[in-house]
């Protein structure tokens, strides 16, 4: 019995990854129906008791609840496509100019581990209400991780095969792009995937305390009105999408760093 | 092989006649007062060496004698601190068109396969498609690389990548070739194959040659001219006229003269090791 659990076949990796999920489930059921659903739904639930997995289920059927995704997804998706295609080269240009990076690096580690959350009173008095606030927000929440480990990753190239790519006549611009972004490529993606994590707490906290709208508004009335299943389910909602992201982003990695073999 | 070879390496125009005494051929590299320091550190200075049009010229010298760093200064990679390098007549001041380098530390780009690395210089000088299809699986080919077009550099064993330095680099068809110890990573029978892959190449097309080496025999098999690097700072300690009978093939490992050559620069170089020893 223990060598079965033990083993590492696939199938017995997925039963075991199951069994894990279901008694999570089922715990889950029995805490929510043992409490006041105004402090906690279950997750499939019942009579009186309305469950978070079943409201999910109805989102779907929702056209406000849809719509409301929909602009949630725009925010993130602007913030998140800004970050990226900015922080990136910016961190590869930071990497090749020298005095540039030293007369920055202390500003990009503060800014780095800046809760910046704390931010967002600066950018609603600056800015006001309305789309493109938030959107600085999500890139602000995004920017920093990417850069830094971009930044790391370019540092890292080797000196050698810059001299390679000098030897054979390479201009600046095919020095990025033979040499520079593959090298820099798995460490960029890294950060992007920390920084997926980090711009969807942006696209809520923006969604909060900016004008409210998308997800972040239906956290907000659903909690207001004690309804945990709304709760719940919008939480489940960001939180699949969030892994699902990240093991997007981890296989783009992969498939990026493909050529550090076994060293990696 | 070399049939295929004749008909894809062109010869270049002027260097057709030069391999029967390439010593007293046009110049074509010119280095004189050459010295180099890296801060304090003075590597070389006051070299003064010509190259020969179609000439293959090696240099031996210990570890840290500044081999690499000459033959960086030559391909415009790093600028010399006193004197200068002229190549057909001008002055360098950056890499340039017609050199290339093999590395000693192979410098093969780890993301790209054997077959794309070897393609690089062809297609960053914008050779057509077609001839790049033909050239590269045709260098890949002469280095024994064939069935590895796919692999990446981690797949390949330190001798193996040093061979597709090398295709990367004769790809080019340069006029100047570099060559920073090419075959130390390869195993003995796979050097000699190369060694006379090598001058069967050269011999279809004669191109300048700057061989460092820290064999002497290979030294003395593949150079017309043999340079002693010695001293510290080093200089320009000897430089023997090799005189051996063309082509250089197995046979030139029985000959006397080959012998002699190779004594005398060993206890050329032999000199310096036990000076050393004394130093310490
Ligand atoms: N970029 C550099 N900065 C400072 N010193 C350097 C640099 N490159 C080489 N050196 C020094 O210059 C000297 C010559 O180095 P070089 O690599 O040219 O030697 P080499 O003759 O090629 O040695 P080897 O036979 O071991 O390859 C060494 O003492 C080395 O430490
Ligand atoms: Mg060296």
């Amino acid at each position: 019995m223990l060598n079965l659990i033990n083993s590492d076949k696939r199938w017995v990796r997925w039963a075991t990854f199951a069994a894990g999920l279901l008694l999570g489930l089922v715990i889950w059921e029995i805490v929510g129906w043992s409490f006041n659903p105004a402090f906690m739904a279950p997750f499939i639930g019942g009579d009186g008791h309305p469950g978070a997995g079943t409201r999910l289920v109805a989102f779907f059927g929702d056209e406000e609840f849809i719509d409301s995704f929909a602009s949630s997804a725009r925010l993130f998706a602007t913030g998140f496509a800004i970050a990226v295609v900015t922080a990136i080269p910016f961190g590869i240009l930071l990497a090749r100019l020298t005095w540039l990076r030293i007369s920055l690096e202390s500003y990009i580690l503060v800014l780095y581990v800046t809760p910046m959350v704390a931010l967002i009173p600066f950018i609603l008095s600056i800015m006001g209400f309305g789309f493109w606030p938030k959107v600085l927000v999500v890139v602000l929440f995004a920017f920093f991780p990417i850069l830094y480990n971009t930044l790391e990753g370019a540092r890292s190239v080797k000196p050698e095969l810059l001299e390679v790519a000098r030897s054979f006549r390479t201009s600046e611009l095919a020095i990025w792009r033979d040499v520079l972004i593959p090298y820099t490529l798995p460490f960029a993606l890294t950060g992007v995937r920390q920084a997926l994590g980090r711009a969807l707490v942006g696209m809520i906290a923006a969604e909060f305390f900016l004008s409210t709208s998308g997800l972040g508004e239906e956290l907000m009335v659903a909690s207001r009105n004690f309804n945990m299943a709304s709760v719940l389910a919008t939480i489940i909602l960001v939180t699949v999408i969030g892994v699902i992201l990240m093991r997007l982003a981890q296989s783009l990695e992969q498939r990026f760093a493909a050529w550090r073999g076994i060293e990696q | 092989m070399s049939q295929a070879a004749s008909n894809l390496v062109h010869t270049v125009s002027g260097t057709g006649t030069s391999a029967d005494d390439p010593s007293s051929a046009p110049t074509r590299i010119a280095i004189s007062g050459a010295g180099k320091k890296y801060g304090e550190l003075q590597v070389f200075k006051d070299i003064n060496l010509t190259f020969g049009n179609g000439e293959i010229v090696t240099v031996v010298g210990p570890s840290g004698c500044g081999k690499t760093t000459l033959l960086r200064c030559i391909d415009g990679l790093i600028p010399l601190s006193e004197g200068e390098v002229k190549i057909e007549g001008s002055p360098i001041n950056g890499p340039r068109e017609g050199v290339a380098m093999v590395f000693q530390h192979f410098g093969l780009f780890p993301w790209k396969t054997v077959y794309q690395n070897v393609a690089y210089g062809l297609k960053l000088a914008r050779h057509p498609a077609a001839e790049i299809k033909e050239k590269v699986p045709y260098f890949i080919n002469l280095v024994g690389l064939s069935g590895f077009e796919t692999a990446f550099p981690y797949q390949l064993s330190g001798g193996m990548q040093q061979r597709c330095g090398l295709a990367r680099a004769l790809a080019m068809e340069p006029h100047v070739l570099l060559m920073d110890e090419p075959f130390a990573a390869v195993d003995a029978q796979t050097r000699e194959i190369l060694q006379f892959e090598l001058l069967k190449i050269w011999e279809l097309r004669p191109l300048t040659m700057v061989f460092v080496t820290h064999s002497i025999e290979e030294a003395v098999l593949m150079g017309h001219r043999v340079v002693v690097l010695k001293g510290r700072p080093s200089g320009v300690h000897e430089v023997i006229d090799v005189d051996l009978p063309a082509p250089r093939d197995r046979g030139t490992l029985g000959h006397p003269r080959f012998t002699e050559v190779r004594e005398h620069v060993w206890s050329t170089l032999m000199d310096e090791v036990r000076a050393a020893e004394f130093e310490v």
